[in-house]
């Protein structure tokens, strides 16, 4: 052990010693280290975000379409899907987007008293009763944005041009962030009032399956009975984003795919062949009476201490991008052009499986790389090494 | 007087009399997670769509991952447990396929052939209500309708005849 420790000490003196040229390797082997790891961890971090939207969303939604528009759903669907064998609770729901001037964001606005989601925990206040108007619940990152709290006052502009003004009775959390920071809940009358709803409408209908497996057959009657109706289900959604984000992420890496070509070709040079200079000095080692897996530790220990320091700079910067600056490289590409949602930070979420892909893709190849030409040098007659 | 007491202690002897039977009531305890089918050895928690439960008359329970296994249970119980018979079988539940609800077999019927699959392939799927019960036929082609008495061991679909 103490014999590693010798070697590991010689090593950081020699890498010293070759400063530019070791720090050129580094800085380019964090660069690529970065640019993947920030783009697991991005996609990663919104697989995990549309999972906790998802983990309290209903198992099948349904609403009318209209010129191949989602339009109003008149209520009375309602009554004709509760009556399919396997569906429970059949529920209309109100909600709508609503661009806040004063923020400059998208918020969604949802009519519903009480909970809509099983998954929303209260921070402050209370959810709104039936029969309570001209109150709203918010979002803690809606309240923040909008630099405001329970009993303040949240004005929204009508349909109709009228202003309305809603008190905070209450601030909720969600495991999703997006919930957190973009939803707002108000009485379901108000809505109705605000987005200029007819009585016998809702903006969907939600339908409760008891047994997942029944979930498409339902879907499929629906469609069946009423050709207008869209249904949707949970795992449609589910895959949807799931594509949606790996195409994006490939899209990414695509773009950075130079870097990696330019990672490939350091590590080839390296595999290909030692410099004169690295020649010779292993040739001297072996003259004092360096072992041939002396020289083999030696190269270990620099491929490691190199990779590794790299490795480790490449994926601190790439968390604390995501995960601090929101992706700003990115974000742009994974997130879409059609969404102007308010500011709003990524939960961190770090897979394991792919901190270890991601060594196995560069540090081993890089530390494999090092040793095998300095295997082929060492085992040469130093005398020979030395004349070159 | 004596009439109106006598109301209220008939209307008390009723009342518990109603509640304490099983299809009313009484509802079986659901799985753990360590819980294992008697017959396949499989864990029964992942599957709450599908669990059957028997209950003996010692407060004891089964728990299976499908009906399919409980029928082979029951038919043929020496082989399968040492400490309990026939005649200690208090109540046979099963998880109704729409309702996803836990039901005494007398309130069901089992649908052979279907395409709906169980945690162990084909399934004698439990229905309750003639009406639903025609509707999955129509739905999840089925091939046959049979009752909890009238289910004979060459029913179980996966064995060998």
């Amino acid at each position: 052990m103490s014999k590693h420790l010798k070697i590991l000490e010689f090593v950081l003196s020699s890498l010293l010693r070759r400063k530019f040229k070791n720090l050129g390797i580094v800085a380019v082997f964090s660069f690529v280290v970065f640019i993947l790891a920030s783009i697991l961890f991005l996609t990663h971090a919104f697989k995990a975000e549309s999972l906790a939207i998802l983990e309290g969303a209903p198992e099948l939604i349904v609403h009318k379409i209209a010129g191949g528009r989602h339009d109003l759903t008149a209520l009375r669907y309602g009554d004709e899907i509760a009556g399919i064998p396997g569906v429970g609770r059949v529920l209309p729901r109100y909600w709508g987007y609503y661009y806040d001037v004063s923020t400059g964001a998208n918020y969604t606005i949802m009519g519903a008293t009480g909970s809509p989601r099983s998954t929303l925990q209260l921070v402050r206040g209370a959810f709104i009763e039936a029969g309570q108007r001209g109150v709203c619940v918010l979002g803690q990152g809606v309240a923040e944005a909008r630099l405001t709290g329970l009993n303040g006052i949240v004005p929204i502009m009508g349909a109709n041009g009228e202003l309305y003004r809603f008190q905070v009775v209450g601030v909720f959390t969600d495991p999703s962030t997006l919930l957190t920071n973009d939803l707002m809940l108000i009485a379901p009358e108000d809505i109705r009032e605000i987005f200029d709803i007819r009585p016998d409408m809702a903006t969907d209908i939600v339908v409760q399956v008891f047994n997942p497996s029944e979930v498409a057959n339902v879907a499929k009657k629906i469609k069946y009975r009423f050709p207008e109706l869209r249904p949707i289900t949970r795992t449609e959604i589910l895959r949807t984003y799931e594509t949606l984000f790996s195409w994006r992420s490939g899209l990414v890496i695509l773009t950075f795919v130079g870097a990696l070509v330019a990672f490939g070709i350091l590590a080839w040079d390296k595999a290909t062949g030692l410099s004169a200079e690295e020649k010779k000095e292993i040739g001297i080692l072996k003259a004092i009476g360096w072992e041939t897996s002396d020289i083999l530790a030696l190269k270990f220990w620099e491929g490691a201490v190199l990779s590794l320091v790299s490795f480790l700079t490449g994926l601190i910067a790439a968390y604390l991008h995501v995960f601090f600056f929101g992706a700003s490289v990115f974000a742009p590409a994974l997130k879409g052009w059609s969404v102007i949602f308010p500011e709003f930070r990524l939960r961190p979420t770090i897979d394991p499986y792919q901190i270890f892909v991601l060594i196995f893709l560069t540090v081993l190849p890089y530390i494999a790389a090092t040793i095998v030409p300095s295997w082929k040098t060492a085992i040469t007659d130093p005398d020979i090494v030395m004349r070159g | 007087m004596k009439s109106r007491r006598w109301v209220v202690a008939t209307l008390a002897a009723v009342l518990t009399l109603w509640l304490g039977t099983p299809v009313f009531g009484h509802e079986p305890a659901a799985p753990g997670k360590k819980d294992r089918c008697p017959v396949c050895g499989m864990f029964v928690a992942p599957y709450p769509h599908w669990v059957a439960v028997i209950e003996f008359s010692d407060g004891s329970q089964a728990f299976f991952d499908g009906p399919k296994d409980l029928f082979r249970y029951l038919f043929e119980m020496p082989k399968y447990t040492r400490q309990k018979t026939k005649a200690d079988v208090a109540h046979v539940y099963v998880t109704e396929f729409y309702t996803a609800r836990l039901m005494d077999v007398a309130a069901v019927t089992f649908i052979t052939g279907s395409d709906v699959l169980g945690p162990m392939g084909h399934e004698l799927v439990p229905v309750a209500g003639e009406a639903h019960a025609q509707t999955f036929m129509k739905d999840h082609g089925g091939k046959r309708m049979i009752s909890f008495e009238e289910m004979t061991p060459s029913d179980i679909p996966g064995r060998k005849r």
